[in-house]
């Protein structure tokens, strides 16, 4: 890679083009802060409690609406309800949504994109004895049905149901023990969609017992205690942040696309064949054009429950790539005069990447991608689960730790290899001094704009952990800082692509003619190390074993 | 949370309907108290058209509400069935943290709901004020999140124009946050229709209701617990989701109580504001409750200041504390009598709906206050 862009660019031309570039992060920023609303919003919904004495599981059971279920309790432990012989098998908890708000009929829309329920409940601490266990395995029957506009309000479709085990996981702390009081029960994940194709949505949940005509060996649901309300928060992606998101890749895309075209297309013009590094930057911009590709106007259109599938797929192909890239230009620069240009030569760092984003990519499949056909399931729930999806995340760290350790040692030894070159510089040819010159040079440039994109990212987030999600400059500016947080970051990483392609592509500039008569052409090619011929790179060795001996 | 003050009135508000009572030593002109909401019957707010018949809605009816209280009422219809529910859950929260106290929160048959005993602006004046307003909080949160109240705003900060696009583009807003706007609304709405001479003692009873009403408010918010849920690329939590979840009403009550306990004497000084009485104390924040008088002795029965008196209350002769023989009876004695009672015991409970219990025979030594 000799001769890159960024060392024969003059200092004015590289000054207009970062603070370009630093433009386009600026604005992606003030997008994310002024314009997108937060990127999520919850409805949380309290349960009706439906009566049906003669429960069917064809039968749905809705709160509002022609046909709603009349008959309703509001409290299960009002002796009134054991009076009327009400037992848990006839109470189904509904959940109606989007609920309606100052006397409009809200549906959910497709730029909403996905639907996440968390279910949360009300248990008294009684102090007579109630038979509750804290962490109590609950059989759920839940339903799952859907209506569109201009549909009957009787009418709903099925779109899932499931009878699922969740393990309640309650607390209360011994100066809470008191009547009246409840457990502080943390919630329990319903289920996931990955898309929100339909308006309106209906879920109802029954808690069965056994009867005691049916044999009773595995009770269900008997250590549920005082439970007295069901509440479900529905999370959905809010529809202007999809709206502005998709907006920022539909803007990045063909920019991405045509600087790569750019790229390969001067590669093409050379002689020699491309290097390995060159592949590498190919390969970082295709996977951030896979995820920049703006798939998400399909939902508009289709159903498409793989959405967040493929998305996770998409950002963990670019995460990988990004990996791999760092990895290999580090190798590249090592300057220890090892011909590489090869990517066996890098097999065990770059399996390092490999594992642990294959690790992620199964949790993920045994999680969202079984959610496709069952939008309840959930890996955490059962015991062999959770340590299997425990298990594959401590894989993936490991993974990164490796990666990690790698990394820093190849950065170390970079260093160590720039200062013995420094001190060698002055008894070099120019042309020589030039090209390490040049190759210490775009290194500590790419080393600096990474340590800062990176930097950025993790201050970014943990800001983000800390800070309410909305900060307020004044009174009227309110600043949406998740979502800035998001769109800032996608938009970095691009505008970081973006530059390492525009400014790591081969000049078609000789050496500088007026910097030393000594230079030629021919001395040129013949000192790039990373030329073909390898005998060549072995005089080079020699003679730079020597210049430091001396 | 925005500024304190605003968001105090809401339990007392309703004390526009002005009442005289007949009793002759009544000096005051007593006023009803939006609180009678909770006394009405169940069925008046599970069936309101019944009440709608006719040119005189339901609203103008029921006496104890404001004039202001009396057009939200109109406007909110749906939402008085909610408010009455909270006024009741904070009545008999009141009841049961005073149980054991001199004064036991009793209601009276009429609308100033507590007797002209809480016309004095005193601590259990203040706690009365706190719970129900946030009684109120509690229960429209409730019924705004179960869908049943067709009208709980988006984000009742910027009114959307177009409430679907509103939605679709940026969510809604927590109804918790609803449940307390709506009850500053509705409840400290009384205590701005009237306007006393500045420093007076009237205009001090507004702002000490209004104070109390914000500090019950505040309770339920400072109540709420929160969830998150993460939810970023494979479930990392790059993008984390919180919501509130309503803590049981008890937790507020009990939380009330202690500040019931920590309550701050304070007084309206010439330029209208109200100033702690006793310098040496600090300065209440947004959640303690004020008041700007002694209470009065709630020992003997007085028909003045609307004390019931302890006579006839049942004491525990063993307790050191305020339900001790000593203390509640007021140092008059007590009777005792040994008494049979029937009882359940040794409850199982299970779900959902089936106690099982056993009937126990105890008999118990009754104390009572001579």
């Amino acid at each position: 890679m000799a001769g890159a862009i960024i060392e024969n660019l003059s200092g004015r031309k590289l000054g207009i083009l970062i603070m370009f570039l630093l433009l386009c992060q600026v604005v992606c920023f003030l997008v994310g802060a002024l314009i997108a609303p937060a990127p999520s919003s919850v409805l949380s919904v309290l349960g009706t409690k439906c009566v049906d004495k003669q429960y069917s599981r064809e039968k749905w059971y809705y709160p509002r609406g022609k046909g709603r279920c009349l008959h309703r309790i509001s409290n299960p432990q009002d002796p009134e309800v054991a009076k009327q012989g009400i037992s848990a098998n006839h109470i189904i908890f509904t959940f109606q949504i989007p609920s309606p708000k100052d006397n409009q009929i809200l549906d959910y829309s497709r730029w909403q994109q996905n639907l996440i329920a968390m279910m949360h409940l009300d248990i008294l601490y009684k102090e007579e004895e109630a038979e509750f266990d804290p962490n109590a395995l609950m059989t759920i029957e839940a339903r799952l049905g859907y209506r569109n506009k201009g549909d009957p309000d009787d009418r709903w479709t099925e779109y899932a149901t499931s009878t699922e085990e969740r393990i309640l996981d309650c607390s209360i702390s011994p100066e809470h023990r008191k009547a009246e009081y409840m457990y502080n029960c943390s919630s329990v994940p319903l289920f996931e969609l990955g898309s929100l194709h339909h308006d309106f949505y209906l879920l109802n949940i029954r808690l069965p017992i056994h009867t005691p005509k049916e044999p009773r060996d595995h009770p269900t649901n008997v250590y549920l205690g005082a439970l007295t309300d069901m509440w479900v928060a529905f999370i959905h992606q809010n529809g202007g942040f999809t709206k502005v998101w998709v907006s920022l890749k539909t803007v990045f895309f063909p920019t991405i696309v045509s600087i790569m075209v750019w790229f390969w297309r001067r590669i093409s013009h050379l002689a020699r064949p491309p290097l390995l590094l060159e592949y590498m930057l190919m390969v970082l911009g295709a996977a951030l054009t896979l995820l920049n590709c703006p798939l998400e106007y399909l939902t508009l259109a289709f159903d498409c429950p793989w959405m967040t599938v493929v998305s996770d797929i998409r950002q963990g192909l670019f995460y990988a790539s990004l990996l791999s890239f760092w990895l290999i230009f580090t190798g590249e620069h090592l300057m220890d005069d090892i011909e590489r240009n090869n990517v066996r030569a890098y097999w065990r760092h770059l399996s390092a990447v490999l594992g642990g984003c294959l690790c992620l990519f199964i949790f993920d499949m045994c999680e969202r991608g079984v959610q496709l056909s069952n939008p309840f399931y959930s890996i955490w729930v059962t015991e062999i689960g959770t340590n299997l999806a425990l298990a594959f995340i401590i894989l993936a760290g490991v993974c990164a730790g490796l990666y990690f350790c790698f990394l820093s040692y190849m950065i170390w030894k970079v260093f160590i290899n720039i200062s013995k070159k420094r001190q060698s510089l002055p008894a070099m040819s120019s042309t020589r001094r030039l090209h390490y010159e040049g190759v210490i040079y775009r290194f500590k440039v790419l080393m600096l704009a990474t340590l800062l994109c990176a930097a950025m990212t993790i201050i970014g987030f943990i800001l983000g952990q800390v800070s309410e999600g909305q900060w307020s400059w004044d009174e009227n500016i309110k600043l949406e800082y998740t979502s800035a947080f998001f769109t800032g970051v996608y938009g970095m990483w691009n505008v970081y692509t973006f530059a390492l392609i525009c400014l790591y592509a081969p000049s078609h500039k000789r050496w500088p003619k007026d910097q030393d008569t000594q230079s030629s052409t021919g001395e040129e090619i013949e000192f790039s190390r990373l030329a073909t011929e390898p005998s060549e790179m072995s005089s080079i060795t020699a003679y730079v074993t020597k210049a430091a001996t001396d | 949370m925005g500024g304190g003050a605003p968001l105090l009135h809401l339990m007392l508000g309703g004390l526009g309907a002005l009442l005289t009572l007949s009793t002759p030593s009544t000096l005051a002109r007593l006023v009803g108290s939006w609180m009678n909401l909770g006394l009405q019957g169940y069925e008046v707010w599970r069936n309101p058209q019944i009440y709608l018949i006719g040119a005189q809605p339901l609203c103008t009816q029921i006496p104890g509400l404001s004039a202001g209280q009396k057009k939200l009422c109109q406007l909110y219809q749906d939402h008085m069935g909610s408010v009455g529910r909270g006024a009741k859950t904070g009545i008999h929260e009141c009841q049961w943290q005073f149980r054991h106290r001199r004064w036991n929160c009793s209601t009276v048959d009429d609308s100033t709901v507590f007797g002209p005993v809480l016309q004095i602006p005193s601590r259990e004046a203040a706690f009365a004020h706190a719970v129900a307003s946030a009684g109120v909080v509690h229960s429209v949160s409730r019924s705004c999140r179960d869908g049943q109240l067709s009208t709980c705003g988006c984000s009742p900060a910027r009114r959307p124009k177009d409430l679907n696009k509103e939605w679709i583009w940026g969510g809604c807003g927590d109804n918790v946050e609803y449940g307390y706007k709506f009850t500053q609304g509705f409840v400290d709405v009384r205590e701005r229709e009237k306007n006393y001479k500045r420093g007076s003692l009237r205009q001090g009873r507004q702002l000490m209701n209004l104070h109390n009403n914000e500090a019950g408010r505040r309770a339920v918010i400072r109540k709420t617990r929160v969830n998150c849920k993460c939810h970023g690329v494979s479930g990392s939590c790059s993008l984390i989701t919180c919501w509130q979840q309503l803590a049981s009403f008890r937790e507020v009550g009990d939380l009330l109580k202690d500040k019931y306990d920590g309550a701050t004497e304070v007084k309206i000084n010439r330029r209208g504001k109200l100033q702690v009485k006793h310098p040496q104390y600090n300065v209440p924040t947004g959640e303690d409750l004020v008041y700007l008088h002694e209470s009065p002795d709630y020992c003997k029965r007085n028909n003045t200041v609307g004390s019931l008196g302890t006579q006839g209350r049942i004491c525990n002769k063993t307790s050191q504390g305020m339900d001790g023989c000593g203390l509640l009876c007021c140092g008059r004695g007590y009777n005792s009598q040994k008494v049979t009672v029937r009882e359940r015991c040794q409850c199982k409970f299970h779900w959902c709906c089936v106690v099982e219990c056993k009937t126990c025979f105890r008999v118990i030594d009754l104390h009572t206050c001579k």
